[in-house]
């Protein structure tokens, strides 16, 4: 995979209309760089445009300005084509009339992977994500856990480059969410690649990522750019270091007064 | 549902337990009272008439019914009849589904194709498709083309209306991540739009089905040679009453079975629903 794909976000805004007609400005000349193989967290309120942003950088949506570029890690220069990327996301949205196997072998089929060779690969990535055995299992037989890791092992058997993380654990239950967490920072680490995690638990965004930027309120922009330079692995025991509780309470302090103006623009236009 | 509990035994004593309890138990099932009502109005059908001597051309008893039914399929082609128009009823039916499919297919995909198709389909659906016969008759004669479009036009309207609903009813996020997982437009179509709609075509495809089957025994009535609505209506002119009672059975036996057959299918698409 070489040293890995860094992606700049060069002034992206996006303004769309709402029902009425009046344009909404959703992000406001977003600046920042990914830095390639390392785990970037978005934080921000409800409603800043975090996802949209994501969805921006994955190309699946395009900002009204500014431009994502990603950035080949050895060469210093742009990449020569776009890196391979895949999402992981909040609903996991898995197709409920395809099992497990043939959920993750899904982008191996769009891709023409002949049968046998898709099966065998889907396998491997059920096993990293201690699935092995549910191959034949419908989404709808299986717990929020268990389906988020199908659409982990979805995403990484293709090998991404780039792995988009769309609050991959914001529908799930706190316990749940502690193993995953875990499971996916060690998944990460292991592969090299390149992540973006958007997130609003500030405690997720900690544990898992190397740099933590923090959006503003609707129009979303950056506040702040944080390193989080505790030692890995991180697990829960993390969380009892004294350099925790202070990125803690400094991230808190710079998401409390953008929660409270995203809750007032929520009142406003309801 | 709570009715089909099988009734528990109130009292408990050495009798509930004896065969004969056990075989009053099981007249009480609602499957088996079933069919217990019908023999029962058939047994009561069959005395009347024979008690009260009916005319059999107003009221023929259900045992010469039966005869003349066996006699139809032995010697009278009953069985060609059925098969006409069994043939006229699913090939009309398959052209539906096909077309039907893919233009509800275009439509939900594209916001052009849909405003052009909705004020036909607006005008169209609502009117009732037995008055299209006397103009089709004209355009396409009495014969096999005839058929298959009459049959089509009764079945096309709700597979298209319920294709685009299906599709349009598609989780976004689905579409989301299939793109994602870099798929064109055409496979999202065939990937994600068309099986997650499968539902909603195969609810439109009940309605259309017993819509294709009036339409052809209607259009059979006014203008067929052969198939059941012509067999039907010639012995009504004839007042071959038992004939007419014979044709009926055999229509009623038809819409059961493609109920039945539906109910199957129905099971089958379960998988396809997210709990």
């Amino acid at each position: 995979m070489g040293m890995g794909v860094a992606i700049e976000c060069d002034g992206v805004s996006l303004t769309y209309s709402a029902k009425s007609g009046a344009p909404v400005e959703a992000l406001q000349r977003v600046s920042f760089r990914i830095h390639p193989r390392r785990v970037t967290a978005v934080i921000g309120p409800s409603g800043c445009g975090k996802s949209t942003l994501l969805q921006i950088v994955r190309g699946l949506l395009a900002p009204s300005a500014g431009r994502i570029r990603f950035i080949d890690a050895q060469s210093g220069g742009a990449a020569a084509t776009k890196p391979r990327m895949a999402t992981v996301w909040q609903n996991f949205n898995l197709f409920p009339w395809r099992t497990v196997v043939e959920n993750v072998g899904f982008g191996l089929e769009v891709g023409g992977t002949q049968r046998s060779e898709r099966v065998e690969r889907s396998r491997r990535s059920l096993m990293q994500v201690d699935l092995a055995g549910f191959e034949n299992k419908y989404p709808r037989q299986l717990s929020g856990g268990m389906r988020q890791r199908v659409g982990l092992a979805r995403a990484l058997v293709m090998e991404p480059e780039v792995l988009l993380l769309d609050e991959p654990f914001g529908a799930l239950d706190a316990q749940t969410r502690l193993i995953l967490q875990e499971q996916l920072a060690r998944l990460v680490e292991k592969s090299g690649t390149t992540a973006v995690l958007v997130t609003h638990s500030i405690e997720e965004a900690i544990l898992l990522a190397d740099t933590i930027l923090v959006m503003t309120a609707r129009p979303g922009r950056i506040a702040a750019e944080i390193r989080v330079e505790l030692p890995r692995p991180r697990s829960m025991t993390t969380t009892r270091l004294s350099g925790y509780s202070s990125l803690f309470d400094q991230i808190y302090g710079l998401l409390r007064d953008e929660v409270v103006k995203a809750m007032t623009i929520e009142t406003e236009s309801a | 549902m709570l009715d089909e509990r099988p009734s528990m035994p109130v009292t408990v004593g050495p009798s509930t337990s004896g065969p004969l309890h056990n075989f009053v138990q099981k007249l009480g099932e609602p499957r088996v009272l079933g069919w217990i009502a019908v023999a029962s109005v058939l047994i009561v059908w069959e005395v009347i008439v024979v008690a009260a001597h009916l005319n059999p051309i107003y009221l023929p008893s259900p045992s010469h019914i039966l005869v003349a039914l066996v006699t139809m399929f032995k010697t009278g082609g009953l069985l060609s009849d059925l098969l006409a128009t069994l043939g006229r009823i699913f090939g009309g039916f398959a052209i539906a589904l096909v077309v039907g499919t893919l233009l509800g297919i275009w439509m939900a995909t594209s916001q052009r194709v849909s405003a052009i198709a909705d004020n036909f389909i607006a005008a169209l659906y609502p009117l009732p498709k037995v008055t299209l016969i006397p103009l089709l008759i004209i355009w396409l004669g009495t014969g096999g083309p005839f058929m298959l479009t009459i049959s089509a036009l009764g079945a096309i309207f709700p597979i298209v209306i319920n294709t685009v609903l299906g599709i349009r009813q598609c989780d976004p996020g689905l579409v989301l991540a299939a793109r994602d997982l870099e798929a064109s437009n055409r496979q999202v179509i065939r990937m994600v739009l068309l099986p997650s709609a499968i539902p909603s075509i195969f609810a439109g495809v009940r309605l259309g089905i017993g819509v294709s089957i009036i339409l052809v025994v209607a259009a059979e009535m006014v203008v067929g040679k052969v198939g059941l609505g012509a067999r039907l209506y010639l012995a009504g002119q004839i007042l071959e009453t038992e004939q007419v009672f014979a044709v009926l059975i055999v229509l009623a036996i038809l819409g059961v079975a493609v109920t039945k057959a539906q109910d199957l299918i129905d099971d089958w698409l379960s998988q396809w629903r997210l709990s």
